[in-house]
């Protein structure tokens, strides 16, 4: 929906009086106290002479609201967030006004029920993530797709919106490579050749700590899980991070660097010291060089996931570089070089002198028959392919659908392939196939153009696990919708269940709520190092971890929506709670802890949230307001006209004047007060959270000031009350969460005709408490997400020249 | 929405069995009707290789002694003996936009000589996204002579600075060190530091030749049994995805005319493609031969008829032990004047040379046609900044090589007037590319001499 939040009154205030005079003639007119209501509110600027906002809503119809839904649809949105009217003018009561609004929706719901629209779903393409997911489930692979294929255009929020997963010459090139590559992996073709894949660690990490998932008693390093793709020898190197110098930090004392793989020491490299660092003052070049040596190992593995790490061994707890080290990011200063040696990155090279390939996961997934004569090849094949092509393909497979993976098959096994290597031929077919990359939905043959439908249960099995797992059906959700049972409420009820519990429901917490959220930001935030001294990689991915945790808690303990504004338990690790000055909070795992901070509770005293909404080196009101607006309100502001002066800078000298009366200055300027009105007292509220999240009283010398009126008409003083004021409308907060996941659920933007779609799941929620299960369930039950529009067929000479 | 070729032969059929070099003669069906191979075949193809070198030169010891015809090699430049009559050295050009603009402009140096190298354009000082530089001339030569291989140009370099952020110049944008060419304005072209991507890219995945073939022919089948495949779902469509289905269709296309030109590469007989590189060489020579490996055979098998290559990065700190030099590149390029430091970096700047004396022999050793790939080439070397003590840029150390399709003839020392605009020399080297344009940066006419 694409309604903005402008709450400019209109400003010509002697027109105001006289239109409130002509409003009661207007009355007269209409014999509705709804019209009279709208009449003497607000018609008095969305009048056809004035068209604030470029709305009218003199001549519109009470009678017939259906008629005018689209503008209806922004009326209903403007009353339930209360921001219309706005503040400064006349309102009547709150009842009155959720009357109104409650007389609309009751219409335009009324008529949805009877004829709804589900709108236009475009057909869609995997993205990089549900493609990744499904190659996990389909091979059992893990891989990463990131380098193998491109980012994915973004719209309406989201990521998986068909109408912009375009495809390109350079995609499809990319996808054939992809296939290639996965298809040679997951078989373990003995042709692979020596290729190094490279981890690093992000330069501002703070290696002077445990490090989750490295051994107890180590400090630091990296620790990854990497496919190794055939039997054989393989090279690990790590590399010590290093300054522009070549100088490595730690080498004043003795240390010893470990690498591990799966969870064995197979290196341990004891350097440092005083004649080392002599001798690497003397040469650091050749220093480093010898130390990348000593940090190189071959090892022989087998084929599959084993886990690599590095890291250094804890030789005391006293932490001697405390004194002289006031921050808790050891990399400040990046020519220092004291303190503990830092992993820089650690590579994987190989396979060498493979030797075949053992029993991997994969192999395990693929080849569910294993031919041991001639004879039994062809059958076997069928057998293999015809599971993969159904999971790929998303539905059961036809002869016809078996005959190109046969001739790909025979081919290679033909042309002096092995029997691996034919499944590998037509394995890399169908990954590079339109049916494995595309969503297709096929219209029913034996109804008229523009009649609606309900989707098959194929169609709906692969909604459902998209939606709530980014990636392809299971097992049981397949045979489900092939024996057409899936659509009964009670299975489809059990399902959706069955698959919140599953672990792959993550992909809500990853895809869904991480882009909602603006959570994917983080990684790309660098505050400012002058004015967080303190931050580093390891909060950066602490507040990240907890609020995906604390998301997840919600959805898996099946809690109510509103807990994400409310709850009084969080997850912090030791570096986590000293951000947040918890005490008592050990070790780099995170635990469930209770709130008992008011101002901490819910996503808005999250750090994770309270940075992404930052600048570099100081907080922004207005990003944060917006952030609320949008993602919890739904009422985006309008983009800031061109040429929008900065803010001033304190000067040297003068009295340093806060933020607020800085931002005070701007909204002098009649263009930019419409919306910073609307804005800056949300963000103003968060004051007391500075640039990454952490508690302040002052700012800049300047005492915070968290007080003022919201454009709603209630007073807060901070971000308790800000956050009461949000719960206090659990309609308008549940109901946007709504249209984020059904826009998510649908891959589409959403049109105002959804829009009773999503009243709807609120409704039935608000029932159930709005738990978590039962408002995905509204989405999986709702029009949009079971029924389609078939849509006019393309005309035959199109069809003609799309085949030659 | 018709395919523009000529009638194909089914090449499925007609690779069977192929072996690790082919040497199939080019059947004109073979060649899709908008490439004009056959013209190109004929024709010696002009090739040119810009290489970048940062911390400019000890000018005392690069600069030969004469100016005459018959060029007498200086110590730095020794290492290019075996190639005396193919090099030309050029001497006393200026980039004066590599300089402050004025007050507010100060330092910046290291920034702007790799912006302004091959443009000649001062670049816009500013560390956020609004970078603005020069179009470069290689990218401009793309335009006109990259258009007809698969990869217009290709970019290359040595040094990673990607862990770094934040350790550029003050007031500019890291875009502006990390590359030395820019497809527009505002569009810089990262360089590749990894000889197993660019590998890839050239050639496509795949161990051996045998593999590469493989692997095209396999990608052929599959587009074929794609558009099959695709035939039988257009039924249920409704029009939205039926375009949706089309435009996919259009990608198929395009990918088998790749395919066809990658056919084309991987059936010319005689080419050695190295071996598959497993990643980067810890060694830096070997990195270093390895890039201009993967250069040579790039102009050879005409993948590409463009390079630049960055062989070091501004501010350097790389070290030189096998060089017996402690010291890193960018502290022994302030010598300070003392004469062991003059030394020290004379001896990085002669190894240098010695890296690209590789590259002609490489070139030369490569048959092209009625000569070697040397005598199709414009190889240039060079730095944006003269002494690096004091960060001027003029006289820059400038070198140029090869037949450059018989435009050059080497074995030259052409000393121009002092300050005269390096951009001359950039619009003398498109002019030989054949792209005719007026002026480029600060150009103030063609170094006809050259």
């Amino acid at each position: 929906m694409a309604v903005r939040l402008n709450a400019n009154p209109c400003r010509l205030l002697g027109i105001v009086a006289l239109t409130i005079l002509s409003a009661g003639l207007l009355a007269a007119q209409d014999s509705t106290s709804q019209r009279a209501l709208l009449d003497k509110y607000c018609v008095t600027c969305h009048s056809d002479k004035l068209r604030t906002g470029g709305l009218s809503l003199q001549g519109l119809d009470l009678g017939h609201i259906p008629e005018g839904a689209e503008t209806w649809e922004k009326v209903i949105r403007k009353l339930r967030v209360g921001a219309m009217p706005p503040q400064g003018m006349p309102r009547p009561d709150k009842a009155a006004l959720s009357g109104l609004a409650a007389y609309i929706e009751g219409s335009l719901d009324k008529a949805y029920e009877a004829n709804p629209n589900p709108g236009q779903a475009t057909m869609h393409r995997l993205n990089r993530a549900e493609y990744a997911n499904a190659i996990r489930d389909l091979l059992a692979l893990d891989i990463d797709s990131t380098a193998l294929l491109p980012p994915d255009d973004e719209s309406s929020g989201f990521d998986n919106i068909a109408e912009v997963l375009k495809v390109s010459p350079s995609l499809m090139e990319r996808y054939l490579s992809a296939s290639w590559n996965i298809s040679r992996e997951a078989v373990g073709d003995k042709r692979i050749a020596p290729s190094t894949a490279t981890y690093r660690v992000r330069p501002d990490l703070s290696q002077d700590q445990h490090i989750d998932g490295l051994p107890l008693g180590t400090r630091g390093g990296i620790v990854v899980e990497h496919t190794f793709p055939l039997d054989g020898e393989y090279v690990i190197k790590v590399r010590l991070w290093r300054n522009t110098f070549d100088l490595m930090r730690g080498m004043e004392d003795a240390h010893e660097i470990e690498i591990n793989f799966d969870g064995a020491r197979i290196d341990s490299v004891t350097i440092g010291g005083r004649p080392d660092f002599l001798k690497m003052a003397a040469n650091p070049g050749a220093f480093g060089a010898e130390l990348d040596q000593k940090l190189t190992v071959r090892v022989h593995a087998t084929a599959g996931p084993h886990t690599v790490a590095a890291d250094t061994v804890l030789r005391s707890h006293a932490f001697k570089d405390d004194l002289v080290k006031p921050f808790l990011r050891t990399t400040v200063d990046g020519l220092d070089i004291t303190g503990d040696p830092s992993v820089d990155r650690l590579t994987v090279e190989g396979p060498f002198n493979s030797t075949g390939v053992s029993d991997t996961p994969s192999r395990r997934r693929i080849f569910v028959c294993r031919p041991s004569t001639q004879s039994e090849e062809l059958p076997c094949a069928k057998k293999i392919l015809g599971a993969l092509a159904r999971n790929a393909y998303r539905r059961p497979v036809a002869d016809n659908d078996l005959e190109p993976l046969l001739s790909f098959y025979q081919r290679r096994r033909n042309d002096n392939g092995s029997f691996d290597a034919g499944i590998e031929s037509a394995l890399q077919f169908i990954l590079a196939s339109p049916e494995f990359l595309f969503r297709f939905e096929d219209d029913p043959a034996d109804i008229p153009a523009g009649a609606r439908y309900r989707i098959n249960d194929l169609a709906l099995a692969s909604r459902l696990s998209f939606f709530l797992w980014s990636t392809i059906p299971d097992g049981e959700l397949l045979n489900l919708a092939s024996q057409k049972k899936l659509h009964e409420p009670a299975v489809l009820e059990h399902q959706v269940k069955r698959m919140l519990a599953d672990p792959k429901s993550d992909a809500l917490t990853e895809n869904f709520a991480e882009q909602w959220l603006f959570l994917r930001n983080l990684k790309s935030v660098a505050p400012n190092l002058d004015t967080f001294p303190d931050f580093d990689d390891n909060l950066r991915q602490a507040m990240k971890e907890e609020t995906e945790l604390f998301f997840r808690s919600i959805l898996r303990e099946d809690r109510s929506v509103l807990d994400l504004l409310n709850a009084d338990y969080t997850f912090v690790n030791e570096r986590l709670a000293r951000h947040y000055g918890i005490p008592g909070i050990y070790g780099s795992q995170f635990r469930r802890v209770h709130v008992t901070d008011e101002a901490r509770r819910g996503l808005l005293g999250q750090a994770s949230i309270l940075t992404v909404t930052s600048y570099p080196a100081r907080t922004s009101p207005v990003q944060r307001g917006k952030w609320i607006l949008t993602n919890l309100l739904g009422v985006p502001p309008q983009p800031p006209p061109p040429n929008v002066p900065e803010l001033k800078e304190n000067g040297e000298g003068s009295k340093p004047l806060s933020l607020r009366e800085r931002m005070e200055l701007h909204r002098a300027n009649a263009v930019c007060a419409g919306c910073h009105k609307v804005m800056d007292p949300i963000g103003f509220a968060l004051e007391n959270f500075d640039g990454i999240g952490q508690w302040r009283k002052d700012d800049d010398g300047a005492k915070i000031d968290a007080s003022g009126v919201l454009f709603e008409g209630s007073r807060v003083d901070g971000p308790v009350a800000l956050r009461k004021m949000l719960a206090s409308r659990p309609d308008v907060f549940v109901g946007v969460m709504m249209e984020k996941l059904l826009t998510y659920a649908l891959g589409r933007g959403l049109e105002y005709y959804d829009m009773p779609a999503v009243r709807k799941t609120v409704q039935d929620g608000a029932a159930n408490n709005f738990r978590f299960s039962s408002m995905i369930l509204g989405v999986v039950n709702s029009p949009s997400f079971q029924m389609k529009v078939k849509k006019a067929s393309a005309s035959a000479t199109v069809a003609a020249e799309l085949l030659h | 929405m018709r395919l523009i070729t000529k009638k194909h032969i089914p090449r499925r059929a007609f690779l069977r069995g192929a072996g690790v070099t082919l040497a199939l003669p080019l059947l004109d069906s073979m060649v899709p009707a908008q490439t004009r191979l056959a013209q190109t075949a004929a024709k010696p193809q002009f090739r040119m290789g810009l290489c970048f070198m940062p911390h400019g030169a000890v000018m005392s010891n690069w600069t030969p002694p004469g100016d005459a015809a018959n060029l007498e090699l200086s110590r730095t430049l020794k290492p290019l003996e075996p190639f005396k009559k193919s090099v030309v050295v050029v001497s006393n050009l200026a980039h004066k936009n590599a300089a402050p603009a004025g007050p507010g402009d100060n330092g910046g140096d290291h920034t702007r000589s790799p912006a302004v190298f091959l443009n000649g354009v001062h670049p816009k000082r500013t560390d956020g996204a609004d970078i603005r530089a020069g179009v470069t001339i290689d990218q401009i030569a793309a335009q006109q002579i990259g258009q007809e291989t698969r990869l217009p140009s290709l970019e290359l370099a040595i040094e990673d600075y990607s862990g770094l952020v934040g350790s550029c110049d003050v007031g500019f944008s890291c875009a502006y060190m990390n590359t030395i060419s820019w497809r527009t304005p505002t569009v810089p072209m990262p360089m590749e530091i990894n000889p197993r991507v660019v590998f890839d890219r050239l050639f496509g995945d795949g161990s051996t030749a045998q593999e590469r073939l493989e692997r095209i022919e396999q990608e052929r089948s599959i587009l074929d049994a794609v558009t099959g495949q695709v035939r039988r779902l257009q039924g249920g469509l409704g029009a939205n995805d039926r375009n949706r289905v089309a435009e996919y269709l259009d990608t198929v296309r395009e990918i088998e005319r790749r395919i066809i030109l990658a056919e084309k590469q991987n059936s010319i007989s005689g080419i050695n493609v190295p071996a598959t590189p497993a990643g980067i060489p810890d060694d830096h020579q070997a990195h270093t031969k390895l890039m201009f490996d993967l250069m040579a055979v790039a102009f050879q098998a005409d993948i590409t008829r463009v390079s630049t290559f960055m062989m070091a990065r501004e501010v350097s700190y790389r070290t030189f032990p096998m060089l017996n030099i402690s010291e890193a590149f960018h502290p022994a390029s302030h010598h300070q004047n003392n004469p062991a430091r003059l030394e020290q970096l004379t001896t990085i700047n002669t190894y240098h040379v010695g890296m690209w004396a590789y590259m002609l022999e490489r070139l030369q050793s490569i048959k092209d046609g009625d000569g070697t790939l040397l005598d199709h080439t414009l190889m240039l070397y060079g730095s944006g900044m003269s002494n690096s003590n004091i960060h001027n840029h003029s006289p820059l150390p400038i070198l140029l090589a090869g037949g450059a399709a018989g435009t050059m003839q080497g074995g030259r020392h052409l000393k121009y007037p002092e300050e005269t605009p390096m951009a001359n020399l950039l619009l003398t080297i498109l002019h030989k590319a054949g792209v005719k344009q007026e002026s480029i940066g600060d150009s103030t006419g063609l170094l006809t001499e050259v």
